[in-house]
């Protein structure tokens, strides 16, 4: 470092918490990100108009973004924030009812996350903790985990019928039998160092699944939840499309049906916009929370 | 009988798997309360698998290892463990890997908060509690692992080379401060090294290995008291002789490596 900000920084491990930035370089390089996101976003949009431009993408089909943000209260309208139904009745209108209908989306995401996370970790754990428990689920578990949430709407439908409920299980799914696969192969790759030191001061199994292994593994095994989210996002829009009636999903499918292409190209913006924020706020997390390396986990990630 | 006994151990590892690996053989050595013996061999002769069978980490194939008359079958805070990495958990700060075996074993916050700072002044750590391991540099995190084990207050220190990992000036300051340790803990030393030098300047007594399997090839009892200035004439002699023995074994070693 070259501009006399003391940083403590080992591989990228060390990631100073207190640290503010106390000079024009450390706020550069704090916006460096951001610079790098919003020139990635204009090159694909410049190419999009470009194309518009020179008549090569139908504006029907293709409307570039110029058009299909320009008259955005047209599109606002389509949003329902009650949750409940999307279309063109019902009170939307306005950026609230926007916000509503992606705070609906995120929230089926955000709670499927949280229990699939929480889960996938406690079967893990489980599956090693008890071997008998281990021996009869990781079979099952290993066979589960190929089918496609897709495969999973009747099911999901069948049982919950229609709301948020069969969207949240559709989420859960599509992380929990990979998860539980994860925690599995993180618990068998703790540093033999670290359990055999707990051996010496005294640890019982339980204290040392508590003690060690679980803090061992969390930092990996939040990395993969971040790697499983983008999987998560599809199958929420998946089933709010087929199933549940409201969200981002639903809007898209009723763009579609009535081949609004303007609206669709607007919710995939606002789904590519909202993706992207919570990749962002698992980062931060992450960093916050969960700052020391795990085992089997990439330093840069 | 008092202090560390081995008798008779020999260590096959994978036994009745396809290619076993006999790492110890036959192994008999005494290691009386307070006395500091250093393990020298070539590498692979199964000086760390002793180790671990000492530590209750892994079970003799043959043979019997016992602590003051009682066999060892598990891993005890009485017999504390240094690898050659220091390995303190990262998630933890200095001061709570230090106090963690304390934790473990139902001590209050504010013993811990002593103890912590009692041991962190004896090694060196006073300002370091805070840290977290990545911040610390290979020497400090050694003398932390240290402070950790120490913690235990352990009757037997084992420590697989523990300074292999730093460079010389520091092993020199941490094989000092190990000393002035030993001196004031009383407790017994069992170390693994490669280098000679380092078990000139520790040991009471040295345990020469033969390559693998290993046995006890020769024993050399230094008497002399310390800080031992290495460059004396008496020094240099058993330098000398340590060389040798070392010498014939890796020459073995490497001879067996090319018939295989
Ligand atoms: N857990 C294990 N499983 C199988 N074989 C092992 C295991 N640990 C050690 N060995 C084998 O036992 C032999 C002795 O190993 P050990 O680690 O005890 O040697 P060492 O003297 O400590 O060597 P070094 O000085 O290189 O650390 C080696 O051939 C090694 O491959
Ligand atoms: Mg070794």
């Amino acid at each position: 470092m070259t501009d006399g900000t003391v940083e403590t920084r080992q591989d990228g491990v060390g990631r100073n918490m207190q640290q503010k930035p106390r000079n024009p370089g450390a706020l550069m390089r704090m916006a460096e990100p951001l610079l790098w996101s919003l020139a990635s976003l204009a090159l694909f949009v410049g190419a999009w108009e470009f194309a518009w431009w020179r008549g090569w993408a139908n504006p029907l089909l293709l409307p570039p973004p110029h058009i299909f943000l320009a008259n955005l209260p047209d599109q606002f309208r389509f949003f329902d924030p009650s949750g409940a139904r999307a279309g063109a009745l019902g009170e939307g209108g306005s950026i609230w009812s926007v916000l509503g209908v992606i705070g609906w989306t995120a929230l089926r995401v955000t709670t499927g996350l949280i229990l699939g996370f929480v889960l996938s970790l406690a079967t893990g754990l489980a599956i090693r903790y008890f071997r008998i428990f281990g021996k009869l689920s990781l079979p099952l578990v290993t066979m589960l985990a190929p089918i496609s949430p897709v495969a999973w709407i009747p099911v999901a439908v069948f049982v919950f019928g229609i709301g948020n409920p069969p969207a949240i299980f559709l989420v859960f799914i599509a992380i929990y039998f990979v998860m539980t696969l994860a925690t599995l192969s993180l618990i068998d790759n703790v540093p033999r160092n670290y359990i055999q030191l707990a051996q010496i001061m005294g640890c019982s199994k339980r204290q040392i699944y508590r003690h060690v292994i679980l803090p061992a593994i969390l930092p990996a095994l939040f990395v993969t939840l971040r790697m499983n989210l983008f999987g998560a996002w599809m199958v929420v829009l998946i089933a709010e499309a087929v199933g549940v009636g409201s969200g981002l999903g639903q809007v898209t499918m009723m763009a579609r049906n009535t081949f609004n292409a303007s609206l669709v190209f607007f919710t995939m913006t606002l789904i590519g916009i909202t993706g992207f924020l919570f990749d962002q706020a698992l980062r931060l997390i992450q960093r916050k929370v969960l700052w020391w390396v795990g085992p089997g986990n990439a330093g840069g990630l | 009988m008092l202090g560390l006994s081995i008798k008779n151990v020999s260590k096959i590892w994978n036994a009745d798997g396809l290619n076993p690996v006999p790492a110890v053989s036959n192994l008999t050595l005494d290691v009386a309360p307070g006395e500091f013996v250093v393990l020298l061999g070539p590498s692979g002769c199964g000086k760390s698998s002793l180790l671990y069978i000492v530590a209750g980490l892994e079970k003799a194939t043959s043979g019997s290892a016992s602590f003051d008359g009682i066999e060892i079958t598990e891993p005890s805070p009485d017999r504390g463990l240094i690898f050659q990495e220091a390995s303190l958990y990262p998630w933890l700060s200095v001061r709570d890997n230090v106090t963690f075996g304390l934790k473990i074993a139902g001590h209050t916050p504010v013993k811990r908060a002593e103890a912590a700072e009692r041991l962190l002044k004896l090694v060196g750590l006073a300002n370091s509690g805070d840290k977290r391991p990545h911040e610390l540099s290979g020497g400090m995190r050694q003398r932390a692992a240290l402070a950790r084990a120490l913690a235990m207050r352990p009757r037997v220190l084992l420590m697989d080379e523990p300074f292999a990992a730093l460079d010389i000036q520091t092993r020199a300051r941490m094989q000092q401060h190990l000393l002035d340790i030993w001196e004031s803990s009383k407790a017994s030393i069992l170390l693994v090294t490669h280098s000679i030098d380092e078990a000139l300047a520790l040991a009471d007594r040295i345990v020469v290995f033969t390559s693998r399997p290993g046995r006890i090839k020769a024993e050399i009892t230094l008497d002399m008291p310390r800080p031992r200035d290495l460059r004396s004439p008496e020094m240099i002699d058993f330098a000398r002789r340590c060389e040798a023995l070392l010498a014939e074994e890796v020459e073995k070693a490497f001879k067996e490596q090319e018939l295989a």
